[in-house]
């Protein structure tokens, strides 16, 4: 069974020191990982790239940082 | 004289701490220290600004980057350290792939309420006041169906800031997204049961007992991936 984690930035050195098989880090505020409320595209678009990291991950500590910013509003 | 108390910086920043002024936004301020004052003065130059601009945007930025510089300012215990990690291949690609869904952010069906600390529906402020004797608790594991709608989830965690999930809970608990992404073919099959807990819980516990059995019954699941949401 593969796992994938997604975490903010401010907790990410968690992941890191944990060796975690895979993880994603967004630049967004603690208790919304995955974007802003009602943004549906960057919640899908962090989620994507989290999925995308089991195929493609191929070590464990698979740190990646996502691009992107944390905008309440922003069309998605 | 006065006996009136003039509160200091640092008290002030200990009470949005589970203090008088509880704020888990920002309960990370006393971990700034002495750059505490700096740390507020420059949150106010970006609220100054956005009377200008309209544009909040640096505001959020700034705030992100604090409660980053907060949290991880302090050392991690060894607790939380390891040499290596396991790594499982997937047998398939995430297309062809079973996922399941896994979070912290203490969602749960509102027909089914864990009853933390034995109580009958807790609220989120009761929570936050009983925070230390959540973190001496084993953690309950709720079941929530893959299909059930926002308007039958509730989310409660007394160590979080739980509005933005009020608000939407796809942003710690995103079973809408996952649906969609299974309906396109991005994911295979979605597990019909999604998972969350509050993460505010004995540690301990959590990593040698709880969650090795909850690692047992995913595997039980036939899920090939499983998608975890850490708050």
């Amino acid at each position: 069974m593969a796992t994938v984690a997604v975490y903010i930035e401010a907790f990410s050195h968690y992941a890191e020191a944990m060796h975690l098989p895979r993880t994603l880090v967004t630049h967004h505020p603690m208790g919304r990982p995955l974007g802003p409320p009602g943004s549906d595209g960057r919640q899908r678009e962090v989620i994507e790239a989290a999925l995308s990291l089991v195929d493609s991950a191929v070590a464990p500590g698979t740190v990646e940082r996502m691009g992107g910013v944390y905008r309440p509003g922003a069309a998605s | 004289m006065s006996d009136a108390h003039t509160e200091s910086l640092e008290e002030f920043a200990q009470s949005l701490s589970y203090g008088k002024r509880s704020d888990l936004s920002f309960k990370f301020l006393p971990r700034l220290g002495p750059d505490v004052g700096d740390a507020l003065a420059s949150v106010l130059r970006e609220v100054g600004s956005v009377f200008d601009t309209g544009d909040p945007s640096e505001l959020i930025d700034l705030a992100i980057g604090l409660q980053a510089d907060g949290y991880q300012s302090r050392p991690l215990t060894e607790r939380y350290r390891y040499d290596d990690g396991p790594f499982t291949r997937p047998d398939r690609p995430v297309a062809d792939s079973r996922v399941a869904l896994l979070t912290s952010s203490g969602h749960f069906a509102a027909d089914d309420d864990p009853k933390p600390l034995g109580v009958e529906s807790m609220t989120q402020a009761e929570a936050e006041e009983r925070i230390t004797d959540f973190l001496k608790e084993a953690p309950t594991l709720s079941e929530v169906p893959i299909a059930t709608s926002g308007d039958l989830l509730e989310v409660r965690h007394g160590g979080y800031d739980t509005r933005g999930s009020r608000a939407d809970h796809n942003v710690s608990f995103p079973i809408d997204r996952m649906r969609e992404l299974a309906t396109d073919g991005v994911i295979g099959t979605l597990h019909e049961t999604a998972y969350s807990f509050v993460g505010a819980c004995a540690q301990t516990r959590l990593i040698k007992q709880t969650g090795p059995e909850w690692v047992a019954r995913l595997k039980s699941t036939g899920s090939d991936v499983v998608l975890l949401i850490p708050v």
